[in-house]
């Protein structure tokens, strides 16, 4: 159920209505707060417990007004390596690096899968297997490892990434790989067509949308991966930087922030893949 | 014993002539020997082994990796290997962990780099007294109570949103893109929010379960077959008679489905959640703590409490679906 022109009414009012409910959280979060900071005799340019809710400093749910100040304060400059973009641009780049590892990698297993039968028995219980797994867990020590073999910078990021994407991404392309019926598989035959042109012609064409979908599930798997790695490591850019930068500051108004922009960024990457597909798979259009 | 099963004669199978094949079964054997006896020589050892036994052990594992492919092969073509299918996986992971012993004991890696499986093994059953605090307050407090809270908030909203085509249109739109938001940047809003103990990392399962299960019953409710609802129609089944009758049962496997995600995701979040402040307890907050300084077999070992948890959670969801859905299409016979 994707956004359509005609959900767009409904869509903006729904948006209207989670704004208003957020004024009155506002109030009963930092209420208690304002309260007790004008008892302690706290100076604030405000009168009343009810308007200081909106301006306390260090806030339980930050007020619209301290959401846009902050967005706007991370925001720019654009290349400034202490705001969002650089940094979500990195780890954007980290993830995309990843799912294309991941889909290089597991291309390979998917091949071998397709291809032998013993492959298949031997090995695929276990990639199922780890669908049901935190695999995310191993991805602090993975990078603390690679560092100590001398694995740095984005690279290890790219290839938590990578390793997270994998096992949807082979689970994808052997199921692709094998989707064409044997009535298109006869034609081939009767075209005379090699095992490699059928592989070429029929077989990849037809992973493309499974890939895109193992894909679609993924990207934010991948996601959390770069982030975990970035705040795994000694990092110099990335949201995950920022993000472990901000919990030791308990700057709440850039926690906030950064949750819209690494929600934003999720969405965003989800929106690329959908838009690669497009271009790579014209036909299911 | 090729032509055991007549109804595949004609097939154009190949027929696998004989029993398992000798030599791969003799190769199987003898490299899982070999690195064993290495293993058992090499116990209290602390010197890197010579140049000869470790090509030894390369060429060991090698030779059983290939006895085992062609040991699969025959099992897969064979139509008396059904009952064994499960044996090539098992002795895949059996062979991974024996040939990981014997090469770390080899080369005498650090355990402070790479702890071999057993020297896992040991520090999960040494450290078992932490680890079961941490699986309580990670599983129990953290990931269950926040399952449980989301499913239970999903339930009611998924159906007043599958009775209003305005949320519909409003609110699906938002319900499927919040599934590619990622969970860290839920986790220190709600740390702060909620605190370091377990009521956060429960707030993050909670809203990370909450989205799949509501986008999930909501097309179950509604890509229901017209003509079910013709059929109750003709029956003159009353509203609530259609509900009770065709839409919940229809919404059912892909409830299950949901609760079968909702169960990874779950996990996820509380772990990943305690990456991002704890009380000094739980699974995420170990493995973190200890990756940082290097004690990798303890990480090994959470992580192996974890997984196990994960699948005996996904598990449990899976028998419930086939208790409760066993009429559906995808578990027939």
């Amino acid at each position: 159920m994707r956004a359509r022109l005609g959900n767009l009414g409904p869509m903006a009012a729904v948006a209207a209505m989670a704004v208003l409910l957020y004024l009155p959280l506002v109030v009963i979060a930092n209420y208690p707060l304002a309260q007790r900071a004008l008892e302690r005799g706290a100076v604030m340019d405000c009168d009343g417990p009810l308007a200081c809710a909106f301006s306390l400093r260090n806030p339980v749910v930050p007020a619209p007004g301290q959401l846009l100040a902050g967005i706007y304060n991370l925001l720019l400059p654009l290349d400034s390596p202490s705001a969002i973009p650089i940094n979500a641009f990195w780890t954007g780049a980290e993830t995309l690096v990843g799912l294309a590892l991941a889909a290089l990698v597991g291309f390979l297993f998917a091949v071998g899968l397709v291809l032998s039968r013993a492959f298949e028995l031997s090995v695929l219980p276990w990639i199922v297997a780890s669908q049901t797994v935190p695999i995310i867990a191993l991805a602090p020590m993975l990078v603390v490892l690679l560092g100590q073999y001398g694995v740095q910078g984005w690279l290890p990021k790219a290839i938590i990434a990578a390793y997270i994407a994998f096992f949807p991404v082979t689970i994808g392309l052997a199921k692709g790989l094998r989707s064409p019926d044997s009535l298109t598989l006869d034609l081939m035959k009767t075209y005379r067509a090699t095992t490699l042109q059928t592989f070429l012609k029929v077989r990849l064409p037809a992973s493309l949308p499974y890939l895109f979908t193992a894909f679609r599930i993924s990207t934010a798997a991948a996601l959390i991966g770069a982030i975990i790695a970035e705040m795994s490591t000694i990092s110099f850019y990335g949201l995950g930087k920022m993000l472990s930068e901000n919990a030791r500051a308990s700057d709440v108004v850039g926690t906030w922030v950064l949750m819209i922009a690494s929600a934003a960024l999720g969405i965003l990457l989800v929106a690329c893949v959908g838009w690669v597909e497009r271009l790579v798979t014209p036909w299911r259009r | 014993m090729a032509t055991l099963d007549p109804s595949l004669a004609g097939t154009g199978r190949r027929a696998a002539g004989g029993g398992p094949p000798f030599a791969a079964v003799l190769a199987l054997t003898a490299g899982h020997l070999l690195l064993l006896y290495f293993v058992l020589l090499w116990w209290d050892r602390s010197e890197v082994a010579s140049a000869g036994w470790r090509f030894a052990l390369f060429l060991a594992t090698l030779v059983a990796a290939f006895g085992l492919s062609r040991l699969a092969g025959w099992i897969a073509e064979h139509p008396a290997g059904r009952a064994i299918r499960f044996l090539p996986a098992a002795f895949t992971m059996i062979l991974a962990l024996l040939a990981a012993e014997a090469l770390l004991r080899a080369y005498q890696v650090p355990a402070g780099l790479i702890p071999t499986p057993t020297e896992v093994l040991v520090v999960l059953w040494q450290a078992r007294d932490v680890l079961l605090q941490d699986t309580w307050q990670t599983f129990v407090m953290e990931a269950v109570v926040g399952f449980l809270i989301g499913v239970g908030v999903a339930l009611p909203v998924s159906l007043l949103i599958a009775r209003s085509g305005f949320l519909q249109q409003g609110m699906m739109p938002y319900a499927a893109a919040f599934s590619s938001i990622p969970i860290p940047a839920l986790a220190p809003v709600f740390v702060h929010m909620f605190g370091l103990d377990w009521q956060s990392k429960a707030a993050v399962v909670a809203v990370t379960v909450f989205f799949p299960v509501v986008v999930n019953v909501v097309r179950g409710l509604l890509e229901i077959d017209p003509r079910l609802l013709d059929l109750m129609r003709s029956y003159a089944a009353n509203d609530r008679q259609v509900f009770v009758k065709a839409r919940v049962p229809n919404a059912l496997p892909f409830f299950f489905n949901a609760l079968k995600l909702g169960t990874t995701l779950a996990m996820i979040g509380a772990i990943v959640g305690e990456f991002f402040g704890a009380t000094g307890k739980g699974l995420g907050f170990r493995i973190q703590i200890e990756a940082g300084r290097f004690g990798f077999d303890i990480v090994w070992a959470a992580i192996i409490v974890a997984s196990a948890l994960g699948i005996a959670w996904f598990g449990l969801v899976a028998w419930l679906e086939r208790r409760f859905t066993a009429w559906h299409v995808s578990l027939r016979e």
